[in-house]
């Protein structure tokens, strides 16, 4: 492989950090970690990583950063936004693709992409409201559910709780409401991802809703939570192999359009 | 989630209002097709005029309020959200935006829908989102619209000539409006007849409200709510005050024959601000306990009108609504007259209902569960929406009513 | 850039005292663009308008709910905490439901000796001007009362001059934002301190920036559009230039809607005069109809060059808030680009208003 022509994208979220090695052939290999350390260092690990993994001697110098903490990354040679690297990402993997619903751990965000790739529009959920990775991980905790059950459980429920979508705190309460009158978990968890994707229907809602759309980010791993989303929407959604690499495939992609 | 709707009827003059309203929409419905103009109108617009110019008054709060009892507000609302309404906003506006703006998953509408209306008419000095509400839905149908203004006055009625003349040259603008708009001159003997109804039903109404102080209640707020409608969408005609003329006789001989709510009266609340039109049946909900809703302060009449100020109709209806106010103004005024209620209605308990998207009720709540503190008067803060389901959690409320109803049975 | 407007903000409390021991005046708070400020002014009085601070609101938490609009709660807030004990009167217009319930509110929580509610109408009309003179004249006679002096013609008619003086040089300053590309958050830091401090005193200061801003270096950030319900600090407008925007033109309470319309001097009825500026010029949403409003804003918008505009409205702010969809539409059907805050004005919204203002501006400048 000629290194010098292999760029890295890296997106350094609230949970997780991911770098993306992108060479003018394809993605040559990526690394995603739990980011429990401070920015620039958790990206340094992530490229090291995904270097290490494909045999990558050196580590590209062009380096584009994306993700909340993508301000940490001193050695990027610059910035993008994570509503751009998502359009982009998701645009690369699928050219069709007119909006990506971006799931993440602390917040979602629904972005238009114009028939050339870029973002043209984009809406975020409201912090305080139901609709991120976040919301799930309280509930997980309320219900002393681990995590990565919460999508099969749900799955599985033949009814569904009503849970709020309007905001976390009150959803909280309802939740407890429902354990203290026996409610049973799947039923509770089946209503807290209803409540998740109104809150996804909505922000979509506000871009409006065109063929192809792609979901990524962490929550796109959830198969309840996608099973709903796509009767709501009511049209098939695109799913990336890794739906968690797509800002720092983004990212890796402003690294290769980058002047040299 | 809601399980139950409707409050239970304790009067029987109660049970004539559902086909009274059942009635006025049809009749709007055929107006409307029978070529007479139907202007959509907030809640203080005075139908008496448009009545005496042959124009069909449709009111629009309480058709959100029908939705919202009929189960509809969160498809209505949602609906509402979609167009880019923020949530924040009036549940009332939000049904009726999702209603003109439609969608192909809308419910059917109660009624038959509203009476497509020819011209809009607004007051401004209610609240904010009425001028947002109204005027959004002017450039979306495509219509006129007239502002009706008035001197706020908040510290009640005023006898100051200049606001008079203000609100009297609004009144004036409305009828030449109303004149351009339809062909049609006022009929100023027919005004003075409606005002006169008017005043009647009025009078009548505070009569009720005054006896209803008696213990045990004669009527409570699951009446209450519904037997305010002729008062505000039938003013104005002999109907209206048959009505009301057979709600008193109702109320008379159920305080004669010492007829309550409940058999025993254990505690008597004061429901604060607008009720939840979707589960009309918390009003009830106190009585299994021994409770009693025995009066609400949404609606409140205990001002008797004025005599007649004018012989001109115009100039007398302006003079009669600056000089005396039929709503309260300030922070101040507004709760001063709900611990005065609560005091006069021996009420023991008094549940705040706060609206978030009525800010009209929903700025005062805490002044006043600061004044209720202040009185002695144990109060339990709902915040729900007036209209909007989807902020209810029936759990919830039965929760804290339950544990409010404990401490009111145990003092 | 010199004079730092910001700090005439930040210790308005101890200026405005300075200014009663200095001149044993009475200083007379107020809310929002409605009130003639002229008025008060020629009474010997300072107008000050009111101002909140982004602090704790577990005090006003219990006088005010929470889905309400935050600025006047943040006012109410100050003074309960004492900032404001220096008032002597507070003046509150005929706006919206919070500002109105302001007057309940401090009637019943302080005792300030002139408590004044300005019947200002709620509708631009013919008649609405006819009874708001009549209102400024009542006005002006319970000034004079409190005041225990007439104000005399010529003594309004000074002020009148001043502060259309002021209002021309925020004009001024405010066009350097397109011809020189200074700063809007100088520009609003300039408007805030006008509504604190002594006109005259304001009046040398913006002379002396008008000078400076001359020779300060200009900002390069993307050229955008601020409509904003109620911005009493310029924290916001720094975030946007942090962001790499560039605020060219506005309609804001603390910016163009302070400054654009003067009051007419040529009219004899100077009452008549301040009552047409004040109801029918200035672009508030809550009496002027939306699609007046927009075709103003789209004006100054166009002539600005902004690439977006950038919309801010408070909370529970249903003036704006109904608003925004059909502003929405129209800038966008102009292939004007909008991006949309539904504010809280707390420090926690930054970091997602950050993301989202660098996103936009990343779009546009493709």
């Amino acid at each position: 492989m000629a290194g010098e022509d292999v760029v890295a994208g890296i997106d350094v979220g609230s949970h997780n950090v991911s770098a993306v090695l992108l060479s003018p052939t394809g993605i040559l290999g990526y690394a995603i970690l739990a980011s429990a350390e401070e920015g620039e260092r958790a990206a340094k690990r992530a490229l090291a990583q995904a270097c290490a993994r494909v045999g990558h001697a050196s580590v590209p110098t062009v380096v584009v950063a994306t993700g909340c903490g993508r301000g940490s990354v001193r050695f990027a040679v610059r910035e993008s936004s994570e509503v751009v690297c998502q359009a982009r990402g998701a645009h690369w993997l699928f050219p069709q693709a007119r909006t990506v619903l971006n799931l993440g751990a602390e917040s979602s965000r629904a972005v238009r992409i114009s028939p050339d790739g870029r973002a043209a529009a984009f809406a975020t959920n409201d912090k305080c409201a139901a609709g991120s990775g976040r919301f799930l991980e309280l509930m997980a905790r309320v219900l002393e559910v681990p995590l990565e059950e919460m999508g099969d459980l749900a799955l599985a429920a033949d009814a569904r709780a009503e849970v709020s979508s309007r905001c976390a705190v009150f959803a909280e309460s309802e939740v407890i409401s429902h354990i203290h009158r026996g409610l049973p978990k799947a039923h509770i968890l089946a209503g807290i991802h209803v409540a998740v994707v109104d809150r996804i229907v909505e922000i979509a809602g506000r871009i409006g809703v065109e063929r192809e759309v792609v979901v990524t980010g962490g929550l796109a791993l959830n198969r309840a939570l996608l099973a709903e989303l796509e009767s709501r929407l009511g049209v098939p959604l695109l799913i990336p192999p890794e739906p968690r690499i797509v800002g720092a495939l983004g990212a890796a992609l402003a690294a290769m359009a980058s002047p040299k | 989630m809601v399980t139950s709707t409707s409050a239970k009827k304790h009067l029987k003059t109660t049970l004539l209002v559902p086909e009274l309203r059942k009635k006025y929409y049809a009749q709007t419905l055929a107006d409307s097709q029978a070529g007479k103009k139907v202007a959509w109108c907030s809640n203080n617009i005075p139908s008496e005029i448009l009545e005496a110019m042959n124009i069909t008054t449709v009111y629009l709060e309480n058709y959100a309020t029908v939705c919202a009892s009929k189960r509809l507000s969160s498809a209505f609302c949602r609906a509402g959200e979609r167009a880019g309404f923020s949530q924040d906003v009036c549940g009332y506006a939000r049904i009726l935006m999702g209603y003109i703006l439609g969608g192909d998953d809308l419910p059917e509408a109660p009624y038959g829908g509203l009476a497509k209306p020819d011209f809009l008419i607004v007051n401004s000095y209610s609240c904010d989102s009425r001028m947002g509400w109204f005027t959004t839905m002017a450039r979306t149908l495509d219509l006129p619209l007239y502002v009706l203004d008035s001197p706020y006055q908040p510290v009640g009625g005023c006898t100051d000539l200049d606001n008079v003349a203000y609100t009297e040259s609004q009144l004036r603008g409305l009828i030449a409006f109303l004149e351009e708009q339809t062909g049609t001159k006022l009929d100023p003997a027919r005004l003075r007849q409606r005002i006169e109804l008017a005043a009647k039903a009025n009078e009548i109404q505070v009569e009720i409200y005054e006896m209803r102080k008696h213990v045990p209640s004669p009527m409570s707020a699951g009446d209450a709510y519904t037997v305010v409608w002729p008062g505000m969408y039938l003013i104005g005609t002999k109907e209206c005050d048959q009505f009301y003329e057979q709600l008193r006789a109702e109320v008379r001989e159920r305080i004669a024959s010492n007829v309550g709510i409940v058999p025993e009266e254990k505690f008597r609340l004061l429901w604060s601000g607008l009720p939840f039109w979707y589960n009309m049946a918390l009003m009830n909900y106190f009585e299994e306990k021994g409770g009693v809703v025995a009066i609400e302060n949404a609606f409140f009449r205990h001002l008797p009108g004025l005599p007649q100020q004018d012989e001109d109709p115009v100039r007398d209806m302006a003079l009669r609504s600056t000089m005396r106010r039929g709503y309260a103004g300030s922070i101040g005024e507004r709760t001063d007259l709900t611990v005065e209620i609560a005091r006069e209605y021996s009420v023991d308990g008094v549940i705040l209902s706060y609206n978030p998207s009525c800010r009209l009720f929903y700025i005062l709540q805490p002044a006043l569960k600061n004044a209720l503190d202040r009185a002695g008067i144990p109060t339990l803060a709902l915040e729900c929406d007036m209209a909007d389901e989807r902020t209810y959690s029936e759990g919830q409320v039965k929760t804290r009513l339950d544990a409010f109803i404990e401490r009111l049975l145990a003092r | 850039m010199e004079p730092s407007f910001d700090r005439y903000r930040e210790r308005r409390h101890e200026e405005a005292r300075a200014w009663k021991e200095r001149t044993g005046g009475k200083v007379v708070g107020l809310f929002c663009c409605d009130v003639p400020e002229e008025l008060i002014h020629a009474a010997g009085m300072l107008p000050v308008r009111l101002l909140g601070e982004h602090e704790d609101t577990s005090e006003v938490d219990i006088h005010f709910p929470v889905n309400v609009c935050p600025y006047p709660k943040a006012c109410f807030d100050q003074a309960l905490k004492g900032q404001y004990d220096y008032l002597d009167g507070l003046v509150v217009p005929n706006v919206c439901d919070m500002v109105r319930a302001m007057f309940g509110s401090w009637q019943i929580n302080f005792s300030l000796p002139f408590l004044y509610f300005l019947e200002v109408p709620q509708k631009i009309s013919s008649q609405g001007i006819d009874f708001f003179t009549v209102e400024l004249g009542r006005f002006r006679g319970a000034l004079e009362d409190f005041g225990g002096h007439p104000i005399a013609d010529d003594t309004l008619r000074q002020a009148i001059r001043l502060f259309n003086a002021d209002r021309e040089l925020l004009r001024q300053l405010s066009a350097l934002r397109v011809t020189a590309g200074l700063p809007a958050s100088s520009v609003q830091d300039a408007v805030l301190s006008s509504m604190v401090l002594p006109k005259e005193q304001h009046l040398e200061l913006m002379k002396e920036a008008l000078a400076e801003a001359a020779t300060a270096p200009p900002a390069d950030g993307l050229p955008l559009f601020l409509s904003a319900s109620m911005l009493d600090e310029s924290d916001f407008v720094r975030l946007i230039e942090e962001c790499g925007g560039h605020i060219v033109a506005d309609d804001m309470p603390a910016g163009t809607r302070y400054f654009q319309a003067d009051v007419d001097e040529d009219d004899p009825n100077q009452l008549r005069a301040l009552a047409r500026r004040y109801l029918e010029d200035i672009p508030c949403p809550r009496k002027m109809l939306p699609e007046a409003h927009l075709a103003r804003l789209l004006d100054m918008l166009e002539a600005s060059g902004a690439r977006g505009t950038i919309i801010h409205n408070l909370r529970a702010c249903d003036c704006h808030l109904y608003e925004y969809p059909y502003f929405k539409k129209e800038l966008e059907a102009r292939g004007l680009p909008v991006l949309f805050f539904r504010g809280e004005e707390t420090a926690t919204e930054r970091e997602q208003q950050r993301a989202d203002i660098e996103a936009f501006i990343e779009i546009i400048a493709g």
